[in-house]
């Protein structure tokens, strides 16, 4: 027997044994109509040709591996970066499990969120019972101050109403008819994550400020000193919000985070459930609306919030992902501009750190080649960071980047020398991406967990950036915001590029003579 | 007298070194050790130097015998390559604790090398003496004996305990260990004509496989590399070899000079950094061998190789022109390897604003002058403000200088390349000097170094502290302009000496005063040089300077 009960072998072990191959092969052999392996291996190897390069890249209809995730997943995103607040997703509710694992596995956190459940007959007939049902069942058994409403492609086919099927359950009872319920329209079908959080963020702050659904007096703005401050969907949240909130209290100013999850997605062990903790209050959602300025670190995480917000009188400015020291010198440079507050000394020392540790490294990242995939403005800001650098951000890929951002990229590459063999590919997948890295080589490849599978079938060694980031745990909690996160984005690079020269030296009495202590 | 003592003092009387030879009787008795200058923050210590020299043999277990301190932090340190064993890389030691102090460490040693042997085998073991031990008396020579006899395996004492002095005399007692116990004790199994020894070459970066394959090419066997990439075995039978180049560096030139009086083989000093330099080198290689009996079309397929070579090497460098046209260079280093880059350098068309000649011998500088011309830039000692302003005035775009250099250039703002030996890539031979071209164009246009210049955006660049300095730097120079008097005396009292702090006006005085002619002149009666004797050069320079107002002949 290959597994007995005094010492149970897990599934690494276990069918490696002789057993299992036996029957592993055998079940290959007479179920599996197999093929000539020369012949497996012959049109393997076909597929990482040009030939084959250019019949991936005429691809019409099919999405293989894509990097992208659908809209709801960044509505819930959003709304649980505010006080109390239960996301309640509209639709079948296996999406809504989708989400919560999803950003479970991410930052090692419960995930709390819940749907209408809705099913056949709700196809059929409309999803208003669900709603009516699931707001009261959630009011009265969550406890939350707040239920942010976003849609599945379900509801969003059968063409629901949730601004008057809200209505209507206030009516009936399902929830206090001046308790919040924003909503946002959230169907999968189309855009991405990042829509999803902009859509969803617009509908609650549009909630708040313009007279909660016609059940209250629209809000009158009066200006104040403060900033508004928004992250876009960012799978280093945790340490990015904790680090601007450093950064500002260093610079003395006040600023409004709004969506700030950055507490419900790292939670302390110290024996009490939060489903609910920190976020942005309601008040200071409200009060929002009276900053003088409000900043988004992702332009394509807002495009509908910061043009609402403009409507309201305010100043916006949107970075993308600002990653490095000009980047960051950027981002200082407009709140120092907006808010009168200098740029204090801590501020200016952490930027020479940082200079420094990239001088220090410089010459193992001069002229690396990068392939770089995931969300328009991360992108963005990992390229503009490879040039900072002296790297070559060769192939830059977004499933859900644009013709505009294209654009942008192209300009940045524009904007220095080391971007001249640089390309970029929007609505592009992973496979189009394992054609890149086959056909044009580069050094490493920036991209998130699923980046893994490229990493095996290319040797292209993987830098773990983005989101999600499942086999790797706590990097969510490192700023890759400031000059600190820089200097984070800094180090696991260079850690990548130096573990890459060790696997590549470490063959005893081959390889080992440049298997050095000091690199 | 200890026989460590004798052999230190056998090692300073070398008369195959130049400086020794310019040397008086009682200077050379006192020695080229440098003293260390209490409070200075000097390299490191005689074991340091001995194990640098050694650590390279791959086939043997180094095992220092000492506390924690001596291995702890050294053990694989250095970017030697090997071609065969990594036993080398092992950091063994006998870690000796308070008891050791107390009752004596022998026994323990004696017990660390019945355990090497045992569990490594290896074909020797080499012990290196450390302070503690030698201080409480530990006989290394008498273990190392002991265990040799019982074990029938060479185990060799390396006498050189840290307090005895610096980093160069280490290397040197490390060549003494190797004349006093390995070299002619075993037998090679076939000579030939073509046969040489590469001596103090460490094969860092894996250097010397660059010039190998050349070797290799025009028929010359390396018999023995001390010790870089070396083996026990190659080591002990080197004393078959025809000829020997020692490779530019002092450090073991007693091994060199005494392998031509025992053996009678000839060496030569050169070096493969710079592409002239190889080639010289090489040429001078097939010369003596062919001296000693080579057939003389060696000399042709050499000079084969080297068209050959030099003309890949200076194609391949001319591509780098239009990129470096303009840029500027300071190059700061030791000694040899000032002028020895050069000429590669100005051929990948940089231009040299300066080259420091700190550790230069006098035929250093004047190489220097005849490649760079009489008005090079030579400097002594560079302060990092210095360092900014010359960056500043566009002077200079990138400094090439050694790791310790490193962090004040990054600080002045200054474009930075390793030259010396913690730097990852191996410019010897003429792959070499490409493959430093290279670096050189990509520290040039790495963007990190705009990045370093520019202040932070916010900052008036009018009250940074780099303008601050440079401000202050020239109120200072236009305060002394307007004052000749003041002026004068800075001039006066810039140090010449600084171990036993003489200014430059006293020399200047007792010169005119006397009418010295001679460093030692000068010495009697200022006490200049009478420390580590490093400023000789620099009072050689002021008597020269001055010989034209000296007054023509007076009593001494």
């Amino acid at each position: 027997m290959p597994q007995n009960a005094d010492n149970v072998l897990d599934h690494f072990d276990l069918f490696r044994g002789p057993e299992y191959q036996q029957m592993l092969a055998n079940k290959k052999k007479m179920f599996e109509n197999p093929r000539d392996p020369a012949e497996v291996e012959r049109v393997r190897e076909w597929a990482k040709t040009p030939e084959y390069r250019e019949k991936n890249f005429a691809r019409e209809a099919l999405t293989v591996n894509p990097a992208k995730a659908c809209q709801p997943l960044g509505a819930v995103f959003a709304a649980v970066g505010f006080e109390g607040t239960i996301p309640f997703v509209h639709g079948s509710q296996g999406c809504v499990a989708y989400y919560r694992s999803h950003l479970s596995r991410h930052f090692k956190e419960p995930s709390s969120c819940v749907s209408s459940s809705m099913t056949e007959d709700a196809a059929v007939f409309g999803g208003l019972n669900n709603m009516i049902d699931g707001l009261a069942n959630t009011y009265n058994m969550y406890k939350p101050k707040m239920i942010a409403v976003s849609t599945t492609c379900m509801a969003e086919v059968i063409g629901d109403d949730l601004n008057a099927f809200i209505k209507t359950s206030k009516e009936k009872g399902s929830v206090p008819a001046e308790y919040d319920v924003p909503f946002a329209h959230t169907p999968a079908f189309v855009g991405s994550h990042v829509t999803g959080y902009d859509n969803a963020l617009k509908g609650i702050i549009e909630h708040f400020w313009d007279g909660k659904a016609g059940t209250a007096p629209k809000l009158e703005r009066q200006v104040n000193e403060t900033i508004n401050f928004i992250g876009g969907f960012d799978g280093y949240t945790v340490g990015n919000i904790r680090e601007i909130k450093r950064i500002f209290g260093l610079m003395g100013v006040e600023a409004t985070i709004l969506a700030d999850n950055s507490e419900v997605f790292d939670t302390p062990t110290d024996g009490e459930f939060r489903m609910y903790d920190g976020g942005t209050t309601l008040a200071e959602t409200e009060k929002a609306l009276n900053a003088k300025a409000t900043i988004s670190m992702q332009e394509y995480c807002t495009e509908k919030t910061l043009p609402l917000i403009k409507e309201h009188g305010q100043e916006t400015v949107a970075f993308n992902h600002p990653i490095g020291v000009t980047a960051t010198d950027k981002f200082l440079l407009e709140i120092s501009r907006i808010t009168g507050k200098p740029i204090p000394l801590a501020l200016e020392k952490e930027r020479g750190r940082l200079v420094d540790a990239i001088a220090d490294s410089s010459a193992h990242i001069h002229g690396k080649k990068f392939a770089i995939y995931g969300d328009p403005d991360l992108c963005l800001g990992l390229a503009g960071f490879l040039l900072e650098l002296g790297a070559e951000p060769t192939h830059v890929l977004a499933t859900n980047g644009g013709k505009a951002w294209a654009e942008k990229v192209q300009k940045l590459f524009d904007s220095s020398p080391f971007g001249k063999n640089c390309h970029v590919y929007p609505g592009k997948d992973l496979w189009h991406m394992r054609s890149l890295l086959f056909t044009e080589p580069v050094d490493f490849l920036i991209g998130n967990t699923y980046g893994k599978y490229l990493e095996r079938d290319t040797g292209t060694p993987l830098i773990r950036i983005g989101f999600p980031i499942f086999d790797r745990h706590h990097h969510h909690r490192y700023p890759v915001w400031g000059y600190q996160g820089g200097l984070n984005t800094l180090v696991w690079i260079l850690d990548r590029i130096f573990e890459s020269i060790d696997a590549n030296t470490n063959v005893p009495a081959k390889s080992d003579y440049s298997f050095d202590i000091i690199r | 007298m200890s026989s460590l003592s004798a052999t230190i003092q056998d090692v300073f009387n070398e008369p195959g070194c130049g400086k020794n030879a310019n040397k008086s009787e009682a200077e050379r008795k006192k020695g080229c050790t440098k003293q260390l200058q209490p409070g200075g923050a000097a390299g490191g210590c005689a074991f340091d130097g001995a194990k640098i020299a050694l650590q390279p043999l791959t086939d043997v277990a180094h095992l220092v015998h000492g506390p924690i301190a001596c291995e702890g932090n050294s053990w694989d340190n250095r970017g030697a390559k090997s071609s065969g064993s990594n036993l080398w890389r092992t950091g063994f030691t006998t870690d000796i604790n308070e008891t050791d102090v107390v009752f004596g460490g022998e026994k323990r040693l004696y017990k660390s090398i019945k355990e090497i042997i045992e569990k490594y085998d290896p074909p020797a073991v080499f012990v290196y003496q450390t302070c503690v031990p030698a201080m409480i008396g530990d006989d290394i020579d008498a273990v190392c004996k002991a265990a040799r006899e019982k074990f029938g395996k060479p185990v060799i004492p390396v006498n050189s305990p840290g307090f005895v002095g610096p980093k160069n005399l280490g290397n040197k007692l490390a060549g003494e260990a190797l004349l006093q116990h390995v070299i002619g004790t075993e037998e090679p199994d076939y000579t030939t004509p073509y046969d040489l020894n590469i001596i103090g070459e460490y094969n860092l970066s894996g250097e010397l496989w660059q010039v190998k394959p050349l070797l290799d090419e025009i028929g010359i066997r390396v018999l023995s590399c001390i010790s870089g990439d070396g083996k026990y075995r190659e080591v002990a039978y080197s004393h078959r070899a025809k000829a020997a180049m020692m490779v530019c560096s002092k450090a073991m030139i007693n091994v060199a000079r005494k392998m031509e009086e025992r053996y009678g083989i000839p060496f030569f000093e050169g070096s493969f950094y710079g592409i002239e330099d190889t080639s010289d080198s090489l040429r001078e290689i097939a010369r003596l061998l062919i001296e000693r009996g080579a057939p003389s079309d060696l000399m042709d397929r050499t000079e084969a190789v080297i068209a050959r070579e030099e003309a890949r090497a200076w194609a391949a460098i001319a591509k780098f022109k239009p990129r470096f046209e303009g840029k500027k260079v300071l190059l700061i280093t030791g000694g040899v390897k000032s002028w020895s880059v050069v000429a590669a350098l100005q051929e990948a068309g940089l231009e040299l604003v300066g080259t420091s000649v700190k550790k230069s011998t006098k035929e250093d500088k004047e190489r220097i002058k005849e490649l760079m011309g009489q008005d090079a830039h030579m400097i002594e000692d560079m302060t990092p403000r210095e360092m900014y302003k010359m960056l500043k005035d566009a002077r200079a775009d990138i400094m090439l200088s050694g790791g310790r250099s490193q962090f004040i250039a990054l600080k002045a703002s200054m474009p930075w390349l390793d030259i010396n030996q913690e730097r990852h890539h191996a410019y010897m031979g003429y792959v070499g000097m490409v493959k430093l071209v290279e670096e050189i164009d990509k520290a040039l246009y790495n963007p990190v170094w705009a990045q370093v210049r520019k202040p932070a955006p916010w900052e008036d660049p009018s009250t940074n502290w780099q303008s601050k300095a440079i401000a202050a730097a020239e109120a200072e120079a236009a305060a002394l302009a307007a004052d000749p008097v003041k002026a004068e005396e800075v001039r006066r009292a810039k140090k010449i000496c600084n171990c036993k702090s003489v200014e430059l006006g006293v020399i200047e005085d007792a010169i005119l005063a006397n009418g010295l002619t001679t460093v030692e002149g000068v010495r009697e009666h200022t006490n200049a040089s009478g420390g580590c004797g490093a400023c000789a050069i620099r009072i050689d320079e002021i008597l020269e300077l001055m010989a034209p107002v000296a007054p023509p002949i007076a009593a001494e």
